[in-house]
């Protein structure tokens, strides 16, 4: 019962940090349908400069943050110039390849700026564990989902009630009845890839400052993507509920399938989701099914 | 078509003819010759380079077929490729079964194994079928790396390569056995493209449904495409794993991968060229670059610690967004715009 209630809320957790980052996923996807495969990586990078900010350079909380932010919004904005704007209306399949390669080019930055490959950010939660009944889990994680809850609510307002958040709802909708009232379709996407690099980045920093910086990070942000196909490519709703469900088949599977099975199996469980949603439901639980003309 | 002035087709064979002229087939013979006395002037250093852009050509024509021709993006073919490599590897070394029948049950396998994770692409195609693909790459090598069998953290050692009596020893005689079997590659591909299963393929890439509406079966193109695409893949792991002799699981990574399609991108997607110019053009590259560039630049500037390893991974990343940007079609397209060029100087019209 114990060990139950400690997986259900580290599952939760870690759940809902990888609903975050598919949520950067569906951002970008809903605004402009290109599959954004670099995630895990830009997630990998965030972190890292994440760790150049409040280590390195030893900069205090308060301005390592919002630095982090920029950069964020820096790198979505020059991989959308340079980029995805030069491949507007190419077929599907330059679309995911290039992001692919962007992927490869940050991961290359990474490896080239900070060789050493795995180092830790410093706690940025008070560590004091609750106990909750009987069980004893740590404060970090229940700080995760606050945040995590927070962020869905702040995209949530606006994409309710900002213009621009308005605006990228209606370039998913119709994006030639949106050029045609005067929105400039440019600047939503560039706009969308900069809110996808943030919520990433802010994903990244939840996992890294418990997990530490290791290159599982980039596999962090492919498991996202189990979230994604479960939930649907385009629905927030679906993304948010799938991710502590992902979540909690990781650390349930993990927590009581290793013993019968091989050790690390916790790793595998979202690709094999995967692969079951794939078969039985390729459009994830609250996707749209598309129906094709020829 | 792209035939000189003058030159006329009589019957039916000479139009499907691959070599046409008496100048194509000097020129094929004068490179075949080129190809297969090199092991006297190449060293050994550079014919293992050749061994390793032979046997990738392998994999990359395979994968080629799958996503050039047919249109179904994969991005685990590293994973497949490991499939291959460890089936030959446990046949030989543990089974201690003649190199041949692992080099043939390493294509099955694969192959199998490529059927079974191709089998959604029947109903998801694009961005889906690239995670699915994804997530077969990480199965995959999770798989590998714990089952008893294979054992992928540790080293597993591999035999040499023999067949009847002949083993594979030097980087010489390796280099025929890899540069036999990728010309052999090679030239079917080539002429599958031309048949009525690569008319499929293509058909089946450009628009699916509008495919199957003219009677071509979907489930059994896509799949086939997914069977041979895998089957070459195992064919490359294996004679990568006898080329090596020794090898873990760590070497069939997902940057591996993606480095695959980069290569059928830059070569050109959809040519059998393509492959060709883009394997050699990035192997090349590779060793170009960690043999020659990095240590003559760290010999002469001192250089920040992380750039022997991050420098590649930046470079082959950069190539791809390039070439996507700049020539999607390729390294192929330019040749062949080089090629009319050439030939209709100086009336290019």
């Amino acid at each position: 019962m114990t060990e139950l209630l400690q997986y259900i809320i580290t599952g939760v957790a870690v759940g809902m940090v990888y609903a975050l980052i598919a949520l950067g996923f569906a951002l970008i996807w809903k605004s402009s349908s290109v599959a954004n495969l670099a995630l895990g990586q830009i997630v990998l990078i965030s972190s890292w400069f994440t760790y150049a900010m409040l280590v390195q350079a030893q900069f205090p909380l308060w301005l390592a943050f919002p630095l982090v932010i920029l950069f964020a919004l820096g790198l979505g904005w020059t991989i959308e110039r340079l980029a995805l704007r030069p491949l507007i209306a190419q077929p599907i399949l330059a679309l995911i390849t290039v992001t692919l390669g962007i992927g490869y080019f940050i991961e290359g930055v990474a490896t080239f700026i900070w060789p050493w490959s795995v180092d830790a950010l410093p706690r940025l939660f008070p560590r004091d564990v609750i106990h909750i009944g009987t069980a004893v889990v740590s404060q970090e994680y229940v700080w995760v989902v606050g945040i995590c809850l927070l962020v869905f609510v702040l995209l949530t307002l606006f994409f309710r009630y900002h213009k621009m958040g308005i605006a990228m709802r209606a370039t998913a909708d119709d994006q030639m009845a949106v050029q045609a009232c005067g929105i400039p379709v440019t600047a939503v996407f560039s706009r969308s890839w900069m809110f996808a690099c943030v919520v990433a980045a802010i994903g990244g920093i939840l996992i890294a400052s418990i997990g530490g910086i290791t290159h599982g990070l980039v596999e962090t942000g492919l498991k996202a993507f189990s979230v994604v196909i479960l939930g649907g490519l385009d629905s927030f709703l679906g993304a948010i509920i799938a991710g502590p469900i992902i979540g909690l088949c990781e650390s349930l599977g993990g927590g009581y399938l290793t013993p019968y099975l091989w050790a690390g199996v916790k790793d595998i469980i979202p690709f094999i989701i995967i692969i079951i949603v794939m078969i039985i439901k390729p459009y994830g639980l609250f996707g749209e099914v598309r129906i094709e003309r020829i | 078509m792209s035939l000189p002035s003058g030159i006329r087709n009589y019957t039916y064979a000479q139009d499907m003819a691959i070599l046409r002229t008496k100048t194509h087939w000097a020129l094929f013979i004068g490179f075949l010759v080129l190809l297969f006395t090199s092991p006297i002037y190449l060293s050994n250093y550079w014919l293992s380079v050749a061994n390793l852009i032979g046997i990738t050509l392998i994999a990359a024509t395979g994968l080629n077929l799958l996503v050039g021709y047919c249109g179904q993006l994969s991005i685990g073919h590293a994973g497949f490729i490991a499939v291959g490599a460890y089936t030959s590897a446990v046949l030989t070394n543990r089974f201690e079964l003649p190199f041949l029948v692992g080099l043939i049950c390493a294509g099955l396998m694969a192959g199998i194994i490529g059927l079974i994770f191709g089998l959604p692409s029947v109903r998801v195609k694009g961005f889906y079928l690239a995670i699915t693909t994804i997530a077969a790459q990480f199965i995959i090598i999770w798989v590998i790396n714990h089952w008893s069998v294979t054992h992928g953290f540790t080293n597993i050692s591999v035999p040499l390569a023999t067949i009847g009596g002949i083993a594979f020893r030097s980087d010489a005689s390796q280099f025929y056995l890899i540069m036999g079997i990728a010309a052999l590659c090679t030239f079917f591909a080539k002429n599958l493209a031309r048949t009525r299963v690569g008319r499929a393929f293509i058909a089946v890439r450009d628009n699916d449904l509008a495919a199957e509406v003219m009677g071509i079966n979907l489930l059994y193109y896509k799949l086939l495409a997914f069977f041979i695409g895998c089957f070459m893949a195992g064919i490359a792991g294996s004679l990568l794993a006898h080329h090596w002799g020794t090898m873990n699981a760590e070497f069939f990574s997902l940057k591996e991968s993606i480095l695959y399609i980069g290569m059928i991108i830059i070569g050109g997607l959809g040519t059998i060229l393509g492959p060709i110019l883009g394997v050699v053009f990035i192997r090349l590259l590779d060793r170009v670059l960690t043999g020659e560039i990095v240590p003559w630049l760290e010999g002469n500037i001192a250089l920040p610690a992380g750039f022997a390893s991050g420098v590649t991974p930046m470079l082959f990343g950069l190539v791809i967004v390039l070439f996507l940007i700049l020539e999607p079609r390729g390294i192929a397209h330019r040749w062949a715009l080089f090629k009319s060029a050439y030939r209709l100087w100086p009336f290019s019209y």
